[in-house]
Order: structure tokens, then sequence, then C-alpha cells
């Protein structure tokens, strides 16, 4: 019997008449790596932010470690240790590599009342972190801004994880990186899930998803299409079901009937 | 190595090293040039230079106190104003609160403590008010998200407004004056404003001598530590002579310090220069391992070309600036003008606009590929016709202005720095085929310089500029030849070294501390009457001010780079959403910081006061947009999240050396002016200039 760290269950959101996920399940699992995929307005967004405590399901309810839980700020989220990369990385580009990492959570030390950064831990362990993560910063003062976008994410998962994440979201990370890049970010994902934290990887790129991923997850217009282990599903039918294959099917199907 | 222990860390899963082989090691001087306080700094060094050698009265102990004392105000708001800009905002009536508050406790002191009531009073309310405005000036921007730079004009005006109708009304002037008689005004008058006039100074050159040796020392070490690898253990072989190289050093610098006469400092000069070099050349061959790469142990038979050719150009320069004092004589006003018929005069100024006329058409013509539009024929000759005039005219001008002593001037200033930068290059290049050539080169660069020192020395001229010339000539010499001579002994560190590394920086800045604390102790502990003969105005020593300015850099250089609270202010301003989302309290930090403004500005204003027991409610007034050029030209970045409060600070330092050096320069006093915002504009692009480099370079 696997772990399951976080599950959901028929999971609705309602925006007054619009209805944004419908009856979506899933679950994740320690040490795998659960996609999400769907095109643009099939509802990832809406399904990180409950994930993340931005907003509140409708209906339907979020489980850790099999007990009911209530998300009412994205602090919550975060003390129960579900952490949110989000696209935009929360990462101040002029700022170094460590003080990126340690933002908002400086290791401190100090004499009585007089307290100070412990900048030799901080500088040590983010190199370490990141080494964990396969990524040898070999100056971990240089600006977050001069890595490149893929060692960019790195450091905004490996915060993550130091920080007691036990269940990873990553937003898109792959989006706006080229093959190459892509390929490293994968890669990190990889690495986080084998270090035993559960990913959520939401793409709208099947052959991303597919190499990493252990558990799909097809969202579309609100709609689950369908949620498959990895063994159910191959890729040339995940590229199928994404890029709205039984419609298109259908559609061909008529256009041929009609001739 | 460290740098080896790392990759021995317990196996993970999923090891992906990417170590970048693409990633140049940066020496410690590129890393020296990535701090944002770097272009002030030897901006403050070159402002500095420029008045001493220009101003007559520029550099004394006397002009410095001044420059210092006015620089103090200054400098303690372009530190928090510094804070507040790498916070990301604003805050323009940071100037005007110096005043109003003064006025403030002016006013109280008169009007509502005739009782005798005492003066911390009027102080804490001053401060209470001046909290709550800043808490207003932060709220408001946090809320609403306006831009702080029109929350806080408005806050200006209103201060403004009210600092003067209450001024007006009660004391029927725009100032107050007499705060001198308020109850406890003595002790307030240490704390702020207090002169310190010691008159014991026998201990102060064993004092400043020791800071500045040590330092240098330090300041050597650490450079070498950042620069080559360390011998696993020590080879005590060459000891013993780095031992007498240390003790002749430090005996020539005593006799130099002591003994007055040409022949004397030449003599304990040179057995300063040679202990040095002595020194740090057998300590630092004892300590880091001898060089075995290829080009060290082979000695190429060939000289290659660009090396000859750089030699003979650098020698032949050298020689012509040498040379230039005996053709082009000095004090000779006459203008080179005379020198050419007026046929000469009429050909080059043709030239010269032609030449602009065709630089700005092959600028400026339409592309052929381009579509046709009217403006671009007419915008051409318009552009011609200045590009021409502005030569034409620049050509006759330096006909008419130059005089035989600028060109004078100016081609052995010119030819010198081509022949040494030549030499310099030559010398790197010769390192790059063997070490006897690299040393060879090294030598003629050397004996160039010395050459050059005494060109220098032998010039009647300026007799402070050309004696500190010369001195500074003769120790680029002696680095010249130390480095020369390990570089050719010593096998270089191509990679970082975390230890190493950091203990090399901890050295620099310990060594440049040290340095700087000394010469700090040299310049203010300065018996003044003995360096101005004549000069019987009484004047302070040293200021509480200055030292409460010297703090409140301290203070703030700690707070922002090595307290959570510093974290936060670079997170803030360098990206607000990112810190918010990650959990840093950004309202809280931008608060505090508008706070923290308002509050040092009500100290600053006190100050001012209780210095002069009177204060004009125009105090301050436009002194907010002084604060940010300081804080501008001390690297900070105008839209936030990077900077440097010490840079600030220098900044400030820098804008009160040019107002006073202007005066002693005898130059319109108006000019300072312009003479600011040219330094603000310089700053501004050499500061772009490094930061693009620093980022080029990783």
């Amino acid at each position: 019997m696997p772990d399951k760290i976080l599950e959901l269950q028929h999971i609705s959101k309602f925006f007054g008449n619009v209805t944004a996920l419908e009856d979506i399940s899933t679950s994740v699992e320690a040490g795998k790596v659960t996609c999400v995929l769907g095109d643009n307005g099939a509802g990832k967004s809406t399904l990180i932010k409950i994930l993340s405590g931005v907003h509140r399901p409708s209906t339907g309810q979020c489980l850790i470690d099999d007990s009911p839980v209530e998300f009412s700020s994205p602090r919550d989220a975060r003390a129960v240790g579900i952490a949110t990369v989000f696209q935009d990385l929360a990462l101040a580009p002029l700022l170094s590599v460590w003080r990126n990492f340690f933002m908002g959570s400086e290791p401190k030390k100090g004499l009585g009342p007089i307290r100070w950064m412990d900048s030799a831990f901080a500088r040590k362990t983010a190199k370490e972190e990141m080494f964990k993560m396969g990524i040898d910063v070999r100056d971990i003062d240089q600006p977050v801004g001069t890595l490149s976008g893929g060692e960019r994410q790195s450091v905004a998962i490996a915060r993550a994880v130091y920080f007691g994440a036990r269940v990873l979201i990553l937003d898109e990370p792959t989006s706006a990186l080229g093959v190459r890049q892509s390929g490293v970010v994968l890669k990190y994902i990889r690495a986080a899930a084998e270090r035993g934290l559960g990913v959520i990887f939401i793409t709208h790129n099947p052959s991303h998803a597919y190499p990493v991923g252990d558990r799909f997850l097809l969202l579309n217009r609100g709609k689950s299409l369908g949620d498959f282990a990895k063994s159910e599903i191959e890729i040339t039918e995940l590229t199928r079901l994404m890029s709205g294959g039984a419609e298109l099917e259908a559609l061909q199907h008529e256009l041929s009937k009609g001739r | 190595m460290s740098g080896v222990a790392v990759a021995e860390k317990p196996a993970e899963p999923a090891k992906v090293v990417t170590a970048d082989e693409r990633i140049a090691h940066r020496g410690p001087i590129q890393r020296l040039l990535v701090s944002p306080e770097i272009g002030a700094i030897i901006g403050a060094v070159l402002v500095w230079a420029f008045f001493w050698g220009n101003g007559r009265t520029f550099g004394t102990a006397a002009t410095t106190l001044i420059v210092l004392d006015a620089a103090a105000p200054l400098g303690i708001m372009a530190v928090v104003v510094a804070l507040l800009m790498i916070g990301g905002e604003f805050d323009l009536s940071s100037g005007v609160m110096t005043g109003a508050t003064g006025i403030m406790v002016g006013l109280m002191v008169k009007y509502f403590m005739r009782t005798g009531a005492p003066m911390w009073m009027a102080v804490g309310a001053a401060f209470i008010v001046a909290g709550a405005i800043g808490f207003f000036n932060g709220s408001l921007v946090n809320r609403t998200g306006l831009p702080s730079f029109i929350v806080t004009l408005a806050t200006f005006f209103v201060l403004k407004g009210v600092t003067l109708v209450l001024a007006k009304r009660l004391e029927h002037k725009v100032s107050v004056s007499g705060v001198d008689t308020a109850k406890g005004y003595k002790g307030f008058y240490r704390f702020f404003a207090y002169d310190y006039k010691p008159n014991n100074f026998t201990g102060r050159d064993v004092v400043f001598l020791s800071l500045v040796l040590l330092g240098g020392a330090l300041l050597i070490t650490g450079l070498l530590e950042q620069s080559f690898i360390r011998r696993s253990a020590l080879n005590t072989k060459f000891v013993p002579v780095g031992t007498v190289g240390v003790v002749a050093a430090g005996l020539g610098f005593a006799m130099l310090h002591r003994t007055d006469g040409v022949a004397n400092n030449a003599l304990w000069g040179i057995v300063a220069a040679v202990g040095v070099v002595v020194a740090v050349v057998a300590l630092a061959t004892s300590r880091y391992q001898p060089r075995t790469d290829q080009a060290g142990a082979s000695a190429a038979r060939s000289v290659p070309t660009t090396v000859r050719m750089l030699v003979i150009g650098g020698v032949v320069s050298v020689a012509l600036a040498s040379l230039a004092p005996l053709v082009l004589k000095r004090n000779e006003r006459r203008e080179i003008l005379r020198w050419f018929p007026s046929s000469v005069r009429v050909v080059v100024g043709v030239v010269a606009a032609l030449t602009g006329v065709a630089i700005a058409m092959r600028h400026m013509w339409p592309r052929t590929r381009e579509r046709f539009q009217w403006y671009r024929p007419v915008q051409t000759l318009l552009y011609a016709a200045c590009v021409g005039l502005l030569l034409l005219a620049g050509s006759l001008a330096l006909f008419q202005l130059t005089t035989v002593q600028a060109l004078r001037a100016i081609a052995m200033m010119a030819l010198s720095a081509l022949g040494l930068s030549m030499l310099l290059r030559a010398r790197a290049a010769a390192g790059r085929v063997s070490v006897t050539l690299q040393l060879a080169v090294g030598a003629v660069a050397v004996v160039a310089i010395v050459a050059l020192a005494f060109v220098v020395r032998n010039d009647s001229g300026a007799v402070r500029f050309r004696s500190g010339l010369f001195a500074a000539m003769l120790i680029g010499a002696t680095a010249l030849t130390a480095n020369t001579l390990l570089e050719t002994r010593l096998q270089k560190r191509r990679e970082m070294h975390e230890r190493a590394d950091r203990l090399g920086r901890r050295l620099v800045a310990g060594g440049a501390a040290l340095v700087v604390i000394g010469l700090m102790i040299r310049v203010v502990f300065t018996n003044v009457s003995n360096v101005k003969p004549g000069a019987n105005q009484a004047f302070s020593v040293t200021r509480m001010s200055i030292l409460w300015w010297i703090i409140v850099t301290l203070v703030g250089a700690f707070v922002l780079t090595k307290t959570k609270w510093g974290n936060w202010i670079f997170a803030v301003g360098g990206n607000k959403e990112a810190a918010r989302a990650i959990g840093v309290p950004a309202a809280k930090v931008k608060t505090a910081l508008f706070v923290t403004v308002s509050l040092v500005g009500c100290f600053v204003g006190v100050m001012v006061l209780l210095r002069f027991t009177s204060v004009q409610a125009s105090q301050g007034d436009g002194s907010e947009f002084l604060y940010i050029i300081a804080a501008v030209v001390g690297g900070n970045l105008l839209t936030g999240g990077y900077g440097s409060v010490v840079g600030a600070s220098v900044g400030a330092l820098i804008i009160a050396m040019s107002d006073n050096g202007i005066g002693s320069a005898n130059w319109n006093s108006d000019g300072r002016f312009a003479f600011k915002g040219a330094v603000l504009l310089i700053a501004v692009l050499v500061n772009n200039y490094t930061r693009k480099k620093a980022q080029e370079a990783r």
C-alpha cells in the first residue's frame, strides 16, 4: 500500500455561476510525481490555488495523511508542508543565491538581544542544498539574475525542499524554458521526488510530463478526463487526450460523413 | 582542499552535477570591483586628488575637518535614505524634516517651556512627531500602493507650510534662535554637537604608522591568499630572508617618518621598498606552491612580435613623455597659436568642419532600404551643421586657448599613460610565453615608472601634488616589482577555493579597515595650528557630528548586510511580490524604513539646531535630492534591491568635498551645481558599467 501524502476527493469550485473545477479526484504519493495536464483554461491554476490555500474548494475535500484538512490561508498550507513554486518564482534577481535561498527565514545567531544573520551557515547550507539538487553553484554570492532559467527553478525548488516541504507544487516550471533547460528542470523534479517528496507538476506539455510522471490527471474545461497511473496510459494516448483527441475524432468523423 | 571536500559528501540520489567549466575563476580584484560602493570610493579618491592638486587650501587639516563637518549631516541622512532606496522607495520629505524638527524643538523650548520644563520633553516630542509622520508616509504608501514620490512630496509641502506658518506666527521671522538658554541644553549639546579638542599628539604617529603598516600587511596577505595555492607544508628555507625583509621594511618606514632631507628620504625609501619586496616575495614563496605550468618551465627562444612591438611603443612613449618637459617650457603661457601662420589655422578649421559634416552624413544619411521620410534630410543637415560647427569651434579653441604649458601637461600625461599601459600589456603577454621574458619586460616597466617618477619630481610646480605623485609612483613601482616576481615564481590559482577565498576576503577587508582607521586618526587628530601657520581662527579638532556619522554608517552597514532586516530590505526592494509570497512582512519593512528616515531626520535637525543654537525654516530645503544623489553616487540602484550604505556615506563625502574644493580652487562657486551634476552623471555611468561587467564575468 503506497502512502498517500495528499489526496483530493471530488473537488469542485464555482465562481458565481462559472464552474472552474468539477469533481476532480487524484492523489500524490511520497517519492512520486503526479502530473496535472491541461490546455489553457482547463482549471490548472484554480487547482493550484486550492492546493496552496489561496482558494477554498466549493465542494469536496483535501486529505493529508488520510485526515481531512481545510486551509484558510497560504500559511496553513505551508504549515502542513505544501510548498508552491509559482511561475514567477518568488526570487529577487539582484540578490545573491544564498540571500534568496534564506529570504524570509534567515538563520540567526547572536549575543543576548543583539542578533544577526548567520551568513556562514546560510552560505554553506545553500550551497549544499543546491548540490543535493545536482547543481554545483561555484559562487553562492552571485546574483540569482545571472543564473539560467533552469537553475533559477532549482533554487526555488531546493529552497522549498530545505524548508520542510512534503508536497511540492510546481506551476508550469518548463513553460518559459528552452529544450535543454527544460530537460534540466525535469531532472530536478525527479531529484526532488527521489528525496521522498510528493511532487505535483503542472504543465501543458505531455512530452515533458510523461518521462517524469507516475500519475497523470488530465483536465479539460474544469472537468477531469481521467486520472491514470503510468502503467495505464501511453504517451500517444496522453497526447491525443491533451490535444482534445475525442472531440477531434468526432469532428473528423462528422466531416468525413458529410462528404 | 575543501572544494573537493564538497564533492565527497555522502552520496545523494540523482546526482546530476553540472559543474560548468565555462565559469572562470574570479580574481580578488575582480571580486572587489563587483561591490556596489567601489565606484564611490574610487571617485572620492579622484575628487580628492583633483582638488588637492588644484586647490590652494584643500587637503590641509583645517579644510579636511570643515569638509567632514559639512559631510556629517549629509552622510547620516544618505545612509538611511540609501536603506529606503534599497527597499524600493523614496522620501522627499526627508530634507525638510531636518528643518521642521529643528524649528519645532526651538519653538517648544521658547514658548512652552518658560516654566522651566527640561529640554528633553521638547526633543522627545519632536521625535514622536517625526516618527508619526514617517509612519503616515509608510502606511499610506503601503495601503494605497501610490508611488512614494507623490506621497512624500505631499508630506514635504505640508511640513514646509506648517513650519513656516508656525515660525512666522510665533517668531515673526523664519528662524528660531536662543535654544542655549533651555534647561538641560548642556547635556544635549555634549551628546549631539560637542567639539573635542585634544592637546597631545605624541602617540598619534605611532598609532597611525603601525595601523597603516599592519593593515597593509594584512591586505597583501589577503590578496596573496586569494590568488595562489597554498603548500601542504611551509617551506622554511625562505623564512629567514623574509624576516630580514620585514625588519628592513619596518626600519625603512620608521626612519622615513623620522628623518627629513632628500638624501635621507631616498636612502630609507629604498630600504623600505626593497624590504617590502623581499619580505613579500620570500614569505609568499615559503607559503604557496611554486609555478609548474608550461610557460614557467620552458624558455621560449624567440620573443613574440606583439610583445616586442608593445615594449618598443611603451619605451618610446615614456621617453617622449620624459623629454616633453625639456622641449616645452613650463610657465610659458604663450599660445600655440603663434606657432602657426593664419593660413594653416584656416585650413585646419575648414578640414575640421568638413570632417564633422562627413561624419554626420555617414551616420544620418537615409539608408536605401528605409522608407523615405520627409524630415530625414532636414534632420541630417541640421545634425551635420551642428557637428561641423562643434569641430570647427573645438579646433579653433584648441589653437586659441592652448598654451605651451597646457600642451606640455597634456603631452606628459597622455604619453606616460599610453606608454605605461603598453608596457603593462606587454608584461601580461610575456607572462604567457616564458618566465624570463616576463621578468625582463617587468623590469623595463619598473624602470620606466621610476624614471617617470623622477621626471615628475624634477618638474617644478605644485609642490604637494608633485611629491605625492612621486611617492605614489614609487609605491606603484614597488608593487609591480613584487607582483612580477610573485607571478613568475608561484602557481596562480584558477578555481574557487571556499576557505582560502573567505580568509582572503576577510584579510583584505580587515586590512583596508585598519589602513582607513589609521589615516582617519592621522587626519582627525591634527594639530591644526601647526599645519596652517598664521591661521589663528579657532575651530574644533573634531566634532560629535563626525562621530555620529561614522556610528550611523557602521550600524547601517551592519543592519543591511548582517541581519535579517537587511535581507528583508533587499528582498522587498528587489521583488516585493516574491518577498511577500515567501513570508517577508513587506509592509512592515517599508513602514519601518520610512519611520527610520523620519527619526534620523529629526536627529539631524536637533543636531544642527544645537550646533548653531538657531535654525532657519529653510534648513534642509532641497537636501532630499542631495541625499538621493549621495546614495546614487554610492552605487545604490534607483529601482531598489541593490546598493550599499558605505557607498552612500562616501557619496556624501564626495558632495561635501566638491562644495569645498570649488571654493578652494577659486572657481565660481555657483559652478558647484554643475560639478555635482557632472559627478552624479559620471557616477551613474560608472556604476552601470561596473555592474554590467561584474555580471558578465560570472
